[in-house]
């Protein structure tokens, strides 16, 4: 496979604004190469050895910053890591030269079925465990740190005996990964299942997160929906403003997947990001 | 206390099954993941096969969605391949009626996604024949482009298929009968050919291995049809290296 001839390869992601990468922008992307610090792609889209996604994944990769997210090895399923798929990752990542490679703390198959969608988990020490031993495992096959996110979620288990923040500290303390903190995700939970979302940025330990991420959600009767659709709402906007007061200038991602907008609108989205983090950095010079 | 392998089987369970029981809070909001990953499932499928759920209808389609998932649920934590078995699957469901055809339809929109993620290797000038030996010619084995698939139907799946790029594409009638053709991924995208009985035999050989001389015989080619299959298959950049079939070594 031919190295890539990239100005951003293994450059660290700077603590600024990225974009998450979608097939409809590929082409303005490279042609505009809009003024973001970096990008983020769904892994599972550039697990192939050709095609067009691949080849603009490889040239967009030649202009900035790359962070591969993925979404589907469900690292909380108790049948196991399915080792195909974490082959696929691998490959992806020897490939592509990511410089942050990211999970969800979820889990996605059973009984040789997948789900293809990230399912909660219970927040029992059994999970932590099981989750946090997945998650080295996959590290150490990898050969990476892995960030793990929070996911939305719409229900929660009877059996549950641990806050959320609590369950995501245990695992990143255990497993020596990192966390990716989505605060549409936190308010989204928050708001669906009664969780107070300022208990939940205080209990996660500073240190721990290497990434934030922010979306856009909507609404049906009285649950919130986590599509990715439309603007990050006044509400997330607070919460981050919270979360980089505590853990800092962090790179942050704004994700756009349903309803997906011009590159423009995305790129000014994430130009709000930046201000908040400019702000941040000054308060901290 | 339940161990989370039992809790993510009841919860498996709740979501193929509104009425199984599942230890979750608030239940109802179980509907959200069901959903979910229903529309996952669709919407994978609905990329795959556009030209089927055009044919079909968006409500046909979705019930074929839904017999397919319960059929063939996903076992990959990768969307796309979804549709891997949707071609067997649709063959089974409607084998011996009308609409039978579907299967074959179904077949080539697979080979249009398969190829879509094929790499394309550079491909060889019809020069390259120069440096063989009259002698060597008949004995050349060729490697063909790894996108290149070649279909055989007793429908006209191909003039279907090309028919329905068109938006208010009128049916197609089935008497047109057998058709054969090829699928390929070019740079500047898909490519879908219907290809004439002769052609089709010729490139199917030379796919399988079968060297040069042994390919236009099996096709019945003629010294024209035999000029005009090597000139396509060079002119069409399929051609990515040639070996002469009696020695192991790779000659180009």
């Amino acid at each position: 496979m031919p190295r890539l001839e990239t100005r951003g390869v293994r450059e660290p992601i700077p603590a600024r604004a990225g974009i998450g990468l979608r097939a409809v922008h590929h082409d303005a992307l490279i042609a505009e190469s809009p003024p973001v610090g970096w990008i983020e792609a769904h892994t599972e889209n550039y697990f192939h050895e050709g095609g067009a996604a691949v080849r603009a994944l490889e040239r967009a990769r030649a202009n900035y910053p790359l962070s591969l997210h993925g979404v589907g090895l469900g690292l909380g399923s108790a049948d196991g890591i399915d080792r195909e798929h974490l082959s696929r990752v691998k490959r992806a990542i020897a490939r592509f030269e990511p410089s942050l490679v990211s999970e969800h703390a979820c889990w996605g198959h059973a009984g040789g079925e997948f789900f293809n969608d990230l399912l909660p988990l219970p927040y029992t020490e059994e999970a932590v465990l099981l989750l946090a031993r997945q998650v080295a495992e996959a590290q150490d096959f990898l050969g990476t740190r892995l960030l793990i996110e929070n996911v939305s979620a719409y229900v929660t288990f009877e059996h549950s005996r641990l806050h959320e923040w609590e369950f995501l500290a245990a695992v990143a303390a255990t497993s020596g990964c990192g966390l990716l903190l989505d605060v549409n995700n936190l308010y989204v939970s928050s708001h669906n299942l009664g969780i107070d979302a300022h208990s939940f940025i205080n209990g996660i330990p500073i240190g721990s997160v290497g990434e934030i991420h922010l979306a856009g959600h909507a609404r049906n009767g009285d649950v919130l929906i986590d599509d990715h659709g439309s603007q990050v709402c006044e509400e997330v906007w607070r919460l981050y403003g919270q979360a980089v007061k505590r853990f800092g200038a962090l790179p942050t991602l704004v994700e756009w997947d349903t309803n997906v907008p011009a590159l423009a609108t995305l790129v000014a989205e994430s130009r709000r990001a930046d201000l908040i983090l400019g702000e941040a950095r000054g308060l901290a010079a | 206390m339940a161990s989370l392998r039992e809790m993510q089987n009841a919860f498996a369970a709740a979501l193929r099954d509104p009425s199984a029981p599942c230890p979750v809070r608030p239940a109802g909001n179980l509907s959200i993941y069901r959903n979910n990953t229903q529309h996952s499932f669709r919407t994978a499928l609905e990329g795959s096969f556009p030209v089927v759920r055009k044919r079909v209808g968006d409500d046909y389609f979705r019930q074929l969605c839904a017999h397919y998932r319960a059929r063939y649920p996903s076992r990959s934590g990768d969307l796309h391949w979804t549709g891997r078995d949707f071609p067997a699957f649709l063959l089974e469901h409607l084998h011996g009626g009308e609409y039978a055809w579907l299967a074959d339809l179904a077949r080539l929109e697979w080979s249009r996604e398969q190829a879509s993620i094929t790499r394309i290797e550079s491909a060889l000038p019809a020069e390259v024949l120069a440096k063989f030996t009259p002698d060597q010619l008949e004995h050349l084995v060729f490697s063909l482009q790894p996108s290149l698939a070649l279909l055989a139907s007793d429908f006209p799946i191909f003039t279907v298929w090309l028919a329905n790029q068109l938006i208010d594409a009128p049916p197609v009638g089935q008497s047109i009968g057998a058709e054969s053709g090829m699928v390929r991924l070019r740079i500047d995208g898909l490519e879908v050919r219907k290809l004439a009985p002769g052609p089709f035999s010729y490139l199917s050989a030379l796919r399988a291995g079968a060297p040069l001389g042994e390919a236009i015989s099996s096709a019945g080619l003629d010294q024209d049809g035999l000029v005009s299959a090597l000139g396509f298959v060079f002119a069409e950049g399929l051609v990515c290296a040639l070996k002469d079939g009696r020695s192991e070594k790779r000659e180009i």
